[in-house]
């Protein structure tokens, strides 16, 4: 059977994008993550540090990296979003499964490196810190977990408005 | 008086905008509003930074920040958008722009507007301004003072026409490329500001409360210049790849004869 060359085009193009969601999802996910991290531990509660003394020096660099790099993935993610959209390529569950991988990931490398091997800030000061460090990481982890089971699972196929109408009219 | 320089800079390149904006409107061309618009802003902003109240504060910490967000981020970013290369193009006589094109073809112009000298010259500027003695020494000397202003900018500029400008230059860096100089450069600057805040610099800044007010100023208003040009990055990624898809969807809507078209307009393109 001969595959005309706009429905093989058509047909390249609906393949592609379930790799899109899931670029999406992990850069929306771990921007998501930077971004509550800086909104609401940072600047609402106060429970964050500007700068805790105990950095050290290599921690600043990680910290540097993270948050530009974080806020850049949250936009990048939410256009590559935008983008699957207008192809008819969004695969739902990925793209969430995407998300909390991306978002357990960063708060997991947070909680773990960032916390305590860089020593960059605790969660929270003048209190016993542990039981935060305990909810913090084991959310992390349930958040991959999660996202590790929906990205498994099974998912409808991406729809294509161009595969389906000419499929439609090849039939 | 030599700091206003860059003010300078900025004042004549506006009048020569407007002119050639003028020209080309007379010659029925259309050139987008937004872009002389962004002109405006820019020198607004270049303005506000150089002229009194800012810049009779900025032995202040804090002022001097601001003083840098405006001249060295928020202005060349609208400068960059206003594309001023592109309308000298259209407007000048042929042997100027036949000038112009070989200049900005040029290896030297491809070294120079690439994204990685735009970087060094922008976080090594920073760096070495308030890591070294060279911030006491700009309080000091005016013509320091004057130099460092004049970096700040055109570094500025340079990183932005990198990362967002619109100009023609022979190979315009992809997407990637670009959000990864953006990364860098914003990463650089944050851990530049925390480094500030820690080791209380820059020497001869002032009293240490006001130094790290200034680190955190500069921390926070670089997030939020940094979250626009990703923003910017990712809209000009967007409208491409846009026009792509339409152009590609109107070859699978009417394909016999647009196949044949676009397979002449492939075969003739280098």
């Amino acid at each position: 059977m001969t595959i005309s060359r706009p429905a093989r085009a058509a047909g390249h193009m609906a393949g592609r994008q379930i790799k899109r969601t899931i670029w999406s999802g992990v850069l929306a996910g771990v921007g998501l993550a930077a971004f509550i991290d800086e909104t609401v531990f940072h600047q609402l509660l106060h429970w964050h540090h500007f700068y805790d003394k105990s950095t050290l020096a290599v921690g600043l660099v990680s910290d540097g990296l993270f948050h530009a790099g974080g806020f850049v993935a949250m936009v990048a993610g939410l256009f590559l979003l935008a983008d699957t959209l207008r192809r008819d390529g969004f695969v739902p569950k990925r793209w969430w499964a995407a998300l909390l991988a991306g978002a357990g990931g960063f708060q997991l490398y947070d909680g773990l490196v960032q916390h305590k091997l860089l020593g960059l800030h605790q969660i929270r000061y003048h209190v016993a810190v542990w039981p935060y460090d305990l909810t913090w990481n084991l959310t992390a982890f349930v958040m991959i977990v999660a996202g590790a089971v929906l990205m498994t699972g099974r998912a409808g196929v991406a729809r294509s408005a161009m595969f389906r109408s000419d499929a439609d009219t090849a039939a | 008086m030599l700091e206003l320089i860059p003010l300078a800079l900025t004042l004549l390149a506006g009048v020569g905008y407007s002119l050639a904006w003028y020209r080309l409107d007379r010659r029925g061309h259309r050139w987008p509003t937004r872009r002389a618009a962004c002109m405006l802003a820019g020198s607004l902003c270049v303005g506000v930074a150089l002229l009194p109240p800012v810049a009779s504060h900025d032995d202040r910490f804090e002022v001097h920040v601001v003083q840098h967000l405006l001249l060295a981020m928020a202005a060349p970013v609208f400068l960059a958008l206003s594309a001023p290369v592109t309308l000298a193009l259209r407007t000048v006589p042929l042997g100027v722009r036949r000038v112009l094109l070989r200049a900005l073809h040029s290896s030297a112009v491809g070294v120079l507007t690439a994204p990685a000298t735009a970087v060094t010259l922008d976080l090594g500027g920073l760096y070495g301004l308030y890591l070294t003695g060279l911030y006491r020494a700009a309080e000091r000397d005016s013509l320091i003072h004057a130099a460092v202003h004049l970096h700040m900018f055109l570094a500025g500029c340079l990183l932005s026409w990198a990362v967002i400008g619109i100009d023609p230059i022979r190979r315009r860096p992809g997407t990637g490329a670009r959000l990864a100089a953006l990364v860098i450069a914003a990463a650089g600057h944050d851990i530049l500001a925390k480094l500030m805040y820690a080791w209380i610099l820059p020497a001869g800044g002032g009293p240490a409360a006001e130094r790290q007010a200034g680190a955190e100023l500069m921390y926070y208003g670089g997030t939020a210049i940094e979250v626009a040009l990703a923003v910017i990055v990712m809209t000009q990624w967007y409208l491409a790849t846009g026009r792509a898809l339409a152009r590609a969807r109107r070859r699978v809507a009417a394909p016999a004869e647009t196949f044949a078209a676009t397979d002449r307009e492939h075969s003739g393109r280098t």
